[in-house]
């Protein structure tokens, strides 16, 4: 009888070693065998990495704390040493709404002090568009904002601006309105909206720096009318505004 | 005759009426669509409270006929003149725009047009093939290690049960104890059988081997990984019904290392109004309010209570490797599909597609080494042309510099790469050690 435990016991040795050959690769949640497992998780902090256990070594105090961080309040982002550059990305002087926290979800911004909850938006209208397009440039700047505008805007606003984009011809989304004809919209109102979000639109300054932001407002209007920027003028909702701007100082 | 005509104008009134019920209906819906559909739904709370049958609303409420009319003109004047407008007004933080254009009438027939609009009856759960997965795994392992014992048992038994007989003939036969043992008597066995089992074993080792070494071939390699995620998220629907970029979520792919994972907040630009038609999806949806602080009721508020979700990294490349997203999809242009594949068609969650997969796809440079190994992105750089350069009009200006080098420093070896008609990535120094490792 203790021979044919010895017996029973190689041959479920032998078994288990062939499972353990077949086993690993077939685990959808198993990446498989590494060659090195310490050259696959980085001491040094990478992004999406959870550094509560490294190597082995569980520190709960840091577990998906280390990486994906907010910056430091009042930071401010370095564009390099062209003027222009700098003035136009400095943080956006305007204030989001004092409800924003509760409808937006902006919980740890600076709230405008007005009682009046678009008060700031009404003011942005005295807002220009930093980035001056002219016919020589006119070009690029549309073509940047239009792949901007495709990857950013198009599901829900269309390729038109018709607000018959993918996600409402699906059936998914309502309620998308049509800017095609809102051409007394201007353009500081504009990029109020796509920075911090109106009505069900969520705010998109995380997404898009200002820079690009305006040069979506460009292809915008480029939209309105398809002549915009290949003439050197400029939208009639600007010139209407232009005596407001002296009131925009950067704080 | 008098019958007659009473019963012609009779008929022409009805006439008159239903096309006149017509045009208001489209007249409202127009007026509805311009003014009104940003914030107001009709039949579900929104940015605004829903239209459905509100003038009954208010009537039930108490408020007098006209001060609906009134606040849609000016709410403000509205709330202060009649108590009911004014408990309206506190329904959420959003204030909402006047329209002192609205003519009564008009007003009118954007309440028709809503209340003509039959409420959506309450969809039963759709059985749409990504929703309702049938479990079909077979039994599990546990199952045939059972049967594994269970029949080794009865081969115990069975061939005690004939050695015993065996050694009894024996026995009987010689006239003295005979108890050979197992091994002894598997010895005689393969003494006798020399040829058989010298080959057979031979067969064993080699193909032993042989596996070994395959599967060493294995270490490293990622293909089919794909964890499970805290919420199963579909990109058919995201990315094939709903057409959203790849771009729009992972959104940092264009200006950092990682492609990254969208913060909450880009789910919520769709999700606060989108909860969900099915209670499958209604769950899930759940788990995002949760994320991001969100209470649905009514108008919907952010609470300010956030809870990060934490997805598992899918494509992992090892510490010693430098990978850059942005390098790859703004400068060399490549699609997100040569690597990840069409997520349009993956209806689970995220998965490293295995080489062969990725082949399939229209446009994809073909290769042969499995997804992810050092193999397949140098195979890769030395296939992929640079389209950036003077060789064609697709020019953004990032390899400029380094196509004058070549063609100032040394003519030969640029006349020796264009030999082919296309300059590669290796060429510019893609197979370059330090491009990657350092």
């Amino acid at each position: 009888m203790n021979k044919l435990i010895k017996l029973f016991g190689k041959v479920t040795l032998l078994f288990g070693f062939l499972w353990m050959f077949n086993s690993c690769s077939k685990d959808p949640n198993s990446a498989g065998y590494e060659y090195m497992p310490d050259m696959y998780r980085s001491p040094a902090v990478e992004p999406y990495v959870d550094y509560g256990e490294l190597r082995g070594r569980i520190q709960k105090s840091v577990s998906n704390k280390m990486s994906v961080k907010t910056p430091p309040k009042y930071t401010i982002p370095y564009f390099g040493t062209n003027k222009e550059e700098v003035m136009l990305m400095l943080p956006y002087h305007r204030k989001p709404s004092s409800t924003s926290a509760v409808t937006h979800g902006l919980v740890e911004w600076d709230f405008s002090t007005n009682p009046q909850g678009d008060y700031d938006y009404q003011m942005a209208a005295a807002d220009m568009n930093p980035i001056k397009i002219t016919a020589e440039n006119a070009e690029i700047i549309l073509k940047k904002g239009k792949d901007l505008y495709s990857v950013n805007c198009k599901h829900c606003h269309g390729e038109k601006g018709d607000g018959q984009g993918s996600m409402v011809v699906s059936g998914a989304y309502v309620g998308v309105p049509n800017f095609v004809d809102k051409i007394a919209l201007s353009d500081g109102q504009m990029f109020y909206s796509i920075y911090y979000g109106k009505g069900a639109m969520g705010s998109h300054a995380p997404i898009l720096n200002k820079k690009e932001i305006w040069n979506v407002v460009h292809y915008i209007r480029s939209i309105q009318n398809p002549e915009y920027g290949k003439t050197n003028f400029m939208s009639t909702s600007v010139t209407t505004i232009v005596a407001d701007s002296t009131k925009t100082t950067v704080k | 005759m008098f019958k007659r005509i009473k019963s012609v104008i009779f008929g022409s009134l009805v006439l008159l009426l239903l096309v006149n019920v017509n045009v208001v209906l489209a007249q409202g819906e127009a007026l509805y669509k311009a003014k009104c559909m940003a914030c107001h739904q009709i039949h579900k709370d929104g940015t605004g409270p829903k239209l459905f049958e509100v003038r009954k609303k208010w009537l039930d409420g108490g408020a007098n006929a006209e001060s609906i009319y009134t606040w849609v003109n000016n709410w403000e004047m509205s709330a202060k003149k009649d108590p009911y407008a004014q408990t309206v007004s506190t329904w959420a933080p959003i204030a909402m725009s006047n329209f002192p254009e609205l003519k009564k009438e008009e007003i009118d027939a954007i309440f028709d047009y809503v209340d003509a609009q039959a409420p959506v009856v309450a969809v039963t759960p759709e059985v749409t093939d990504n929703e309702v997965v049938v479990e079909d795994k077979g039994p599990s392992t546990w199952f045939w290690v059972m049967i594994a014992i269970v029949l080794f048992v009865i081969v115990g038994v069975v061939s005690k049960v004939r050695r015993d007989l065996k050694n009894a003939l024996s026995e009987s036969k010689s006239g003295e104890e005979f108890d050979q043992s197992y091994s002894m008597e598997l010895r005689t066995w393969a003494w006798e059988n020399k040829k058989l089992v010298g080959l057979a074993s031979l067969i064993i080792v080699v193909a032993l081997i042989v596996l070994g070494f395959m599967d060493l071939n294995s270490i490293g390699i990622v293909e089919n990984y794909q964890p499970t995620q805290p919420i199963e998220f579909p990109h058919t629907v995201h990315a094939g019904v709903n057409g959203i970029d790849c771009k729009y979520c992972h959104n940092s792919v264009t200006k950092s290392k990682t492609a990254g994972l969208p913060t909450v907040n880009v789910c919520m630009n769709c999700h606060k109004q989108i909860n969900g038609r099915t209670s499958v999806q209604q769950e899930k949806i759940k788990n995002i309010y949760a994320a991001a602080g969100w209470n649905p009721e009514g108008a919907g508020s952010y609470t300010g209570k956030t809870k990060p979700i934490v997805w598992n990294k899918v494509h992992v490349l090892p510490d010693h490797v430098y990978f850059n997203h942005s390098q790859h999809v703004v400068i060399g242009g490549v699609d997100c599909k040569q690597c990840h594949g069409d997520m349009t068609k993956q209806k689970e969650t995220a998965r490293v597609l295995p080489v062969s997969e990725l082949n399939e796809i229209e446009g994809n440079v073909k290769l042969t080494k499995p997804t992810l190994t050092m193999g397949w992105c140098i195979e890769c750089h030395g296939e992929k042309e640079i389209h950036n350069g003077p060789l064609n009009g697709k020019n953004n200006g990032y390899y400029n510099e380094i196509h004058k080098r070549l063609l100032n420093n040394d003519k030969s070896l640029y006349d020796k790469y264009l030999k082919d008609g296309k300059v590669t990535v290796k060429e510019l120094g893609g197979w370059e050690c330090a491009k990657c490792h350092y």
